[in-house]
């Protein structure tokens, strides 16, 4: 990092942040702060929609994964088109209609208060736990590369966002995520194409392609149906149109996003372009990881992509033994680079058989290289106790530190505070927006004037900031606080999405019905978590179909009491 | 739920079914797509 590094990453940061509030200043109604005056058109309301979704750690463990895994991960996006289409033709005009400002509020049109109030606190308590963690885990990263505190960086991130989130409200995030999207991708792009600037003399982009098929990273579908294998196209279509039917249609960080839309058009074509767009953008991210790949086939990877990790690691007991690995990594990566030279002239000849003999080697050699990084975080582990030695993390960032110019390297380090800051803008606005309307305005002080609860709903945003912040900042102290997190999110979406679909669906089920089969849909899950190894995942369909399921029961059951009272 | 809500003229196509098919169709043919490449090179 020079001069030159920081003034581009300051100076995109600042001007994206100044452009947002400015433009956005001095809302006073509530339709204005929470909805954005229903003003936005189609485009930005897909870019908007696609930027929450995009967190800093999609963009850093994405390309990661890639890199060690393949691109099988692209898979779990499989059912997203079917739930946009899905969604587009029952909840848009839905919420649209209704003119409400969050989701549940139309579960108090379709039930009563008391379900709609149930949903919001689900709600409020997934997303207030994942808010922490959507600025907590790139300020680890990026505290790690840039040597700040952990804290500092939560506290610029959670700052930069709220500058632009308490003045200008829903508005604001969508206008700011359309140039944090534009740089996100003009960075991520820029990235890929240095990497493969940098393979050796003659190499074509479609033998990067041929290159990496032939080591096994093209493995794009996997049509085995497996429970235990996480991405095959199976779990994408039906695991994947579950999750994302609730995400988009049940949680407030993304309804919020095309609510904005100024009609019913506008929010269906939004989500219609993420439905087209989203997976083609998933393949580019996950290539560039795989040019990463290309890429250090022919030029040596860092021992550990955590180059602070190893650093720190080499100034203890450990060292001695770190070094005579990375000697035999050092001897390794040369016959490899001469393998993979192989390779690509015979990919260039088109020769069969040397093809075969040439990607042989070179796994075997990827076996042997495998064996001394894991040697190597055990080293270090046993070192440094509690140390995190999983670095996929850190190949992105680690390639763009290292190998990028200066300038770009500033670039890409607000690629990733915007992708931090553009979900973290969506989630807080969606936290103020639910607290304000379903659960203040409608329980706590239901007869104020509009600018009584714009005021609230600002000083609730700074509330969810500082919360987030805080618990980015005790998130240090906890070990395994992400994967924690996830389960939190598996353990009420089911529900949630359960209740959505009990309403838009099942005109027979009547609130309270609903309402208790919520709660005990709940309970079964909270069970599941405390006493039972079923998968976290799966929580998202067994809370959807306990609540579906419960509902009848309960509904059926209360019939029958009215009828024999009916007929007494 | 009709395919035109009232008051809404959707851009382009004048059907909101087409845009859905469209969709779907987009998706297929990337399914159709990635497959092809998984299989060129198992």
């Amino acid at each position: 990092m020079n001069s030159v590094d920081w003034i581009v990453l300051f100076g995109t940061l600042l001007l994206i942040v100044s452009y947002g509030a400015w433009k956005t200043r001095g809302s006073q109604s509530m339709q204005s702060y929470l909805l954005g005056n229903n003003s936005l058109p189609w485009w930005s309301v897909g870019l908007s929609i696609m930027a929450t979704q995009a967190s800093a750690v999609t963009f850093l463990s994405t390309t990661g994964q890639a890199y060690e895994d393949g691109m099988r991960f692209l898979q779990f996006y499989f059912g997203l088109p079917l739930a946009m289409v899905i969604l587009s033709i029952t909840a848009v005009p839905l919420y649209h209609k209704l003119k409400v400002y969050t989701a549940y509020e139309y579960l108090e049109t379709r039930f009563d208060r008391k379900t709609r109030t149930l949903a919001a606190f689900y709600f409020l308590m997934l997303r207030g736990l994942s808010v922490g963690i959507t600025i907590y885990a790139p300020s680890l990263i990026l505290s790690t590369i840039l040597g700040w505190s952990i804290n500092l960086t939560t506290v610029l991130i959670g700052t930069m966002v709220l500058m632009y989130t308490v003045s200008g409200g829903s508005k604001a995030v969508s206008i700011t995520q359309k140039y944090q999207l534009t740089i996100i991708m003009a960075g991520m792009v820029t990235a890929g194409l240095i990497a493969f600037s940098k393979l050796p003399e003659g190499i074509t982009f479609g033998q990067t392609f041929a290159y990496a098929g032939e080591v096994g990273k093209l493995n794009l579908i996997n049509l085995s149906f497996n429970l235990s294998d996480r991405y095959n196209i199976w779990s994408g279509l039906i695991g994947g149109l579950f999750l994302f039917l609730s995400y988009f249609g049940a949680d407030q960080s993304q309804v919020g996003r095309y609510l904005g839309g100024s009609s019913v058009a506008e929010s269906r074509l939004g989500l219609l372009f993420n439905g087209l767009l989203k997976i083609p953008m998933q393949f580019i991210i996950l290539y560039i990881g795989i040019l990463i790949f290309v890429f250090y086939q022919f030029n040596q990877a860092p021992l550990l992509h955590n180059q602070a990790l190893l650093n720190k690691a080499m100034t203890t007991d450990a060292a001695p033994r770190i070094a005579e690995l990375s000697a035999q990594y050092d001897h390794v990566f040369q016959e490899r680079k001469a393998k993979a030279n192989e390779l690509v002239a015979a990919i260039q000849q088109n020769d069969r058989d040397k093809i075969e003999q040439s990607k042989g080697d070179i796994k075997a050699i990827q076996k042997a290289e495998s064996d001394l990084r894991t040697e190597t975080k055990a080293a270090i582990s046993s070192a440094i106790p509690g140390a995190n030695t999983l670095d996929k993390d850190y190949v992105f960032i680690n390639f763009v530190m290292t190998y990028l110019p200066h300038g770009l390297v500033g670039l890409l380090l607000a690629v990733v505070f915007s992708a931090a800051m553009s979900s973290t803008a969506s989630e807080l606005n969606a936290l103020a927006s639910t607290s304000a309307v379903d659960i203040y305005k409608r329980s706590i002080r239901p007869n104020e004037n509009e600018a009584h609860y714009v005021k609230a709903s600002r000083w609730l945003t700074v509330m969810w900031a500082i919360f987030g912040i805080l618990f980015a900042s005790l998130a240090n102290q906890a070990e395994n606080l992400i994967q924690y997190v996830n389960i939190v999110g598996s353990i009420f979406y089911g529900t949630i999405l359960g209740i959505f679909l009990c309403a838009f669906y099942l005109r027979y089920l009547q609130s309270t019905a609903v309402f208790i089969a919520a709660i005990v849909g709940e309970a079964i899950i909270v069970y599941l978590y405390y006493y039972t190894d079923v998968a976290f995942l799966l929580y998202n369909i067994i809370g959807c179909i306990a609540v579906i399921a419960l509902a009848f029961i309960i509904q059926v059951i209360f019939n029958q009491i009215r009828s024999e009272k009916s007929g007494a | 739920m009709s395919d035109v809500d009232a008051g809404e003229k959707p851009p382009v196509f004048s059907r909101w079914r087409s845009w859905y098919w469209l969709v779907m169709l987009v998706m297929a043919a990337q399914v159709i797509l990635y497959l092809f490449i998984t299989q060129s090179y198992s």
